[in-house]
């Protein structure tokens, strides 16, 4: 149980800057997800947590402790990879065990443990068997055993269910958060995946081309997303965003032809170029509607149905619960909920 | 259908050549040695009078060249493990320094390593033997060790590194995490995995050694130091030779490295063909 | 907090462990290479000594045999090497057998293997001879005893150890070749020769001649060859500059050993050369 402190953490690769100081606090027993595209920096800032990589400028913490220079094994952490890098001539047992041996443990000691891991994780049948006769859930679930015999200060988790299948994932998903429940160790957690984000994080951070876009819970970066980029990355399907011009005298975003509703704003001015951004779901049909648009395709989901529309050359997607008799070809009304629409800066993405 | 079987009697017919090519010479061999000194020197195809006496004689070392068949039987014993082993320990630590630890310089060492097979075997085993005259290892077992591993190990390496290359990074960094030294990752997860391979080599490296023949006459000289091949040459130098018995030594020296080849027989092919093609 | 200046190199004590690991058998080059080869070079640069070579009256002819040894032998196995991987590719369990046996040459040790081939060439009570006579009621040729054939026969003697394991080497080129291309070459309608020279010769291509180049390299060196054959006879005819070398090294005539390998350097560096252009050249195209 520790905090961990990121403090204007730089990384380059020879001359290749890849981090550009990264500052970042997690709090004793916080479940903390860094996610973003690939090369943005999250498993590097991961590894270098881990001390698998080294630090080029600025410090880590654990527990109030500078690490740059302590060897991995020295920090007290565990680590969860997405390859499971399970020892393939040891037994499951003897893999979760490895670290207390090494550490020269009493084998009762070692023993105990290890079942003790095993017991949570559902894995006693499976003490005496080979990693390759196991299947992908099973061996990411010895690679947690092992993280958990450890009883380290922080767990490290480098997009463990990315090899998994779809289904396989979110079941994992629930045994990992159930897991963090339970041990309340700190935890850092990478991944691509926006939804593991979302339902897994206690906070998120949204990393892009070595910078952090913006730190907060998932619901906060949902409804208050602090620039372009993290409002188009979280939430699935992802935000439709229009370029339009800034009126605020009439209260609306002049865009494609049709005046786009939105709500009260402090900053922005008037005539200002701005990308007006508003979630699928936030978009009712119908009725009085300040924008027409053609469906182009009609996707029904079961519980909801998304209409594909098109607006001049802009593809837009709604979303809308239940069914929808609408129809490709059809003209239909939009009208965007005025209080959940979000303005971005046409030039820099921040909000306004 | 009648094209079927035409090839596969043509193939039968090219069958027979090289057969009989390969295995003339080894046939000869066994010839003489279950042939009587008269028999064998007929020049006859099979022996009148098949015996086991010859094994005898040599058994009890019966014959000047033979005094010390047993003590020169086993050198070459005492040196072939020696030099299994030796390159194995030395191949495997450097395959690893060079693979998983990437030590600096260590594909340069690689490299150079190989060069030594760029250097014919007769024209080092002469500088080698004035270099451990130098090193005053002459008549010494270990020079033909310390010769042989010389000539093993630069493949040993390769071929360790090959295989190591192929393990996951993951688990030296998993190791690494679980609080594992770099003598404790080398120990309980590098080595263990390596084991098929390292059987390979050893048993390379062993059989290279009991069938060296030029470094063993080069630098050993005295009767029970050197090895049985160098005995066996020594039989030529006389022209009234008991060459049946010769050829029944011959025989027993021949029989361990035909019994591991045949033992051994799949992998031997599969672990030398391995890095031979770049695909 | 303020920035801290760069992290050391925590790596070190994994460094430090590389140096050592590695060590041991850097330790084996400098001793049994490195030093081994300055010093023969040391010992070879005094010019008289190879006055002396050039006029010793064999030096001329060893290196036309060694000529002949490495173009002829050489070239001869690899067509024999080319042509029997072709045949220990038809996938029977015979053939497999075929090529346990074949593999034997390679597996045994050259001392009792050339020494049988010598005695079944002796031109009094050896098998060839006493067969020759059985069938003909004439007296075989003195096999070993003119030098022509003793070379040959020495020719002969290094492909019979050597072929099987070149074969070894072009039966996995071969089989590196994707079974598709075979086919499709059939259905365009290809015989056996086209199929060889279209789809089989150009895989294997670059292979067979790295190969050969540095089977030839190796058997500058081939002592046993000749030494156990014909011992460099009759009268000194039948020396390859490897024999020469250790021959001069047994009369105590160091320098003269060091002079003959430097002699060979000629052969040896271009081959060197050429090796490493080729396989520099393979590494580009598989790039």
């Amino acid at each position: 149980m520790a905090s961990v402190s990121f403090s204007q953490v730089k990384k380059a690769f020879g001359a290749t800057p890849v981090l550009h100081g990264i500052s970042l606090d997690i709090s004793d027993g916080e479940f903390m997800v860094l996610v973003g595209p690939s090369g943005c920096g999250k498993s590097t800032l991961l590894r270098m947590l881990a001390g698998l990589e080294d630090i080029t400028a600025g410090s880590i913490s654990i527990d109030a402790r500078v690490v740059n220079d302590l060897d991995s094994k020295d920090r007290d952490i565990a680590m969860v990879f997405q390859s499971y890098a399970l020892y393939p001539h040891m037994t499951v047992g003897e893999n979760m065990g490895f670290s207390l041996k090494l550490r020269k443990d009493r084998k009762d000691i070692i023993e105990k443990r290890v079942a003790q891991a095993a017991k949570i994780l559902n894995l006693d049948p499976y003490l005496h068997r080979y990693p390759r006769e196991l299947s992908g859930g099973q061996r990411q679930r010895v690679a947690m055993g092992r993280a958990i015999v450890r009883d380290p200060k922080v767990f490290l988790f480098d997009e463990p269910l990315s090899n998994l299948d779809a289904k396989l994932r979110v079941a994992m998903r629930a045994e990992i958060k159930a897991l963090h429940q339970r041990l309340k160790t700190t935890t850092v957690y990478v991944t691509h995946d926006q939804v593991e984000a979302m339902t897994m994080a206690d906070r998120i951070a949204v990393m892009n081309d070595g910078r952090i876009e913006q730190l907060g819970e998932p619901l906060e970066l949902y409804d208050r997303p602090a620039n372009l980029f993290v409002a188009q990355f979280i939430g699935s399907p992802a935000m439709n965003v229009i370029d339009g011009v800034l009126r605020k005298s009439s209260s609306c975003v002049e865009a494609l032809g049709h005046r786009w509703p939105i709500g009260a704003l402090q900053r922005g001015s008037e005539g200002q170029a701005v990308r007006y951004g508003v979630r699928p779901e936030h978009i009712a049909i119908g009725g009085q509607g300040a924008v027409t648009a053609e469906v182009v395709v009609v996707e029904p989901m079961g519980a909801e149905t998304e209409l594909v529309v098109k607006v001049g050359d802009v593809t837009l997607v709604v979303t809308t619960h239940g069914r929808s008799d609408a129809k490709p070809g059809e003209a239909i009304a939009l009208a965007p909920d005025a209080a959940s629409v979000h303005l971005f800066d046409a030039a820099s993405g921040q909000r306004l | 259908m009648k094209k079927k079987y035409l090839n596969e009697a043509f193939l039968l017919l090219m069958a027979v050549p090289i057969l009989l090519w390969s295995l003339l010479p080894i046939y000869h061999i066994f010839l003489f040695s279950i042939s009587s000194k008269d028999s064998a020197f007929s020049g006859a195809l099979w022996p009148k009078e098949p015996t086991l006496r010859n094994f005898g004689h040599i058994a009890k070392q019966e014959h000047f060249y033979l005094y010390h068949f047993w003590v020169q039987i086993w050198n070459s014993l005492w040196i072939a493990v020696a030099v299994g082993a030796l390159t194995l320990a030395v191949a495997s630590c450097a395959a690893f320094a060079i693979s998983r630890l990437k030590v600096r310089g260590g594909r340069t060492v690689m490299n150079l390593a190989l060069f030594t097979y760029f250097i014919p075997a007769a024209f080092l085993a002469i500088p080698m033997y004035k270099a451990m005259g130098n090193y005053g290892l002459l008549n010494n077992r270990w020079s033909l060790v310390l010769a042989m591993v010389t000539l093993a190990a630069p493949y040993a390496i390769w071929v360790l590194k090959q295989a190591s290359d192929k393990l996951p990074w993951e688990l030296d960094e998993a190791a690494r995490i679980d609080g594992a030294t770099p003598l404790q990752l080398f120990r309980l997860v590098y080595l263990p995995l390596m084991t098929p391979s390292m059987v390979a080599i050893g048993t390379y490296a062993l059989l290279l050694a009991w069938n060296e023949y030029l470094y063993g006459y080069l630098l050993l000289s005295h009767e029970r130091t050197i090895t049985l091949a160098v005995a066996l040459g020594h039989f030529i130098a006389a022209d009234d030779s008991p060459w049946e018995l010769l050829m029944a030594t011959g025989l027993v020296y021949a029989l361990p490295p035909a019994a591991i080849y045949y033992a051994f027989r799949r992998y031997m092919v599969s672990g030398l063909t391995s890095g031979a093609v770049k695909a | 907090m303020a920035p801290l200046p760069p992290a050391r190199r925590r790596m070190s004590t994994w460094q430090t462990w590389g140096l050592i690991l590695i060590a041991p058998y850097v330790l084996v080059f400098l001793a049994f290479v490195l030093y081994p080869v300055g010093y023969g070079l040391w010992l070879a640069r005094h010019p008289e000594s190879y006055v002396k070579l050039f006029n010793d009256p064999i030096f001329f002819r060893t290196v036309v045999n060694t000529l002949i040894f490495i173009i002829v032998a050489v070239n001869l196995k690899f067509l024999l090497a080319l042509w029997l991987s072709g045949f220990f590719t038809h996938d029977r369990v015979w053939i497999r057998w075929v090529s346990v046996l074949f593999l034997l040459p390679w597996a045994v040790p050259s001392i009792p293997t050339i020494f049988s081939i010598r005695f079944m060439f002796n031109p009094e009570w050896g098998v060839i001879n006493s067969v020759i006579f059985r069938l003909t009621a004439l007296d075989g040729p003195n096999w070993l005893n003119d030098p022509h054939i003793g070379l040959s026969l020495a020719m002969l003697t290094h492909i019979w150890k050597s072929l099987p394991f070149w074969t070894l080497i072009l039966i996995s080129g071969r089989l590196a070749i994707p079974k598709e291309l075979y086919e499709a070459a059939s259905v365009d309608g290809a015989t056996a020769w086209q199929k060889f020279k279209y789809v089989t010769w150009p895989s294997i291509r670059t292979l067979y001649l790295t190969s050969t180049i540095l089977s030839m390299i190796w058997t500058l060196g081939d002592f046993n060859s000749v030494y156990l054959l014909t011992g460099g006879g009759p009268a000194d005819l039948t020396h390859v500059l490897a024999t020469l070398g250790i021959r001069y090294i047994r009369l105590d005539q160091v320098d003269l050993a060091m002079a003959t390998i430097v002699c060979a350097m000629p052969f040896v560096l271009p081959l060197v050369y050429f090796m490493m252009k080729s396989l520099s050249k393979s590494d580009e195209k598989s790039s």
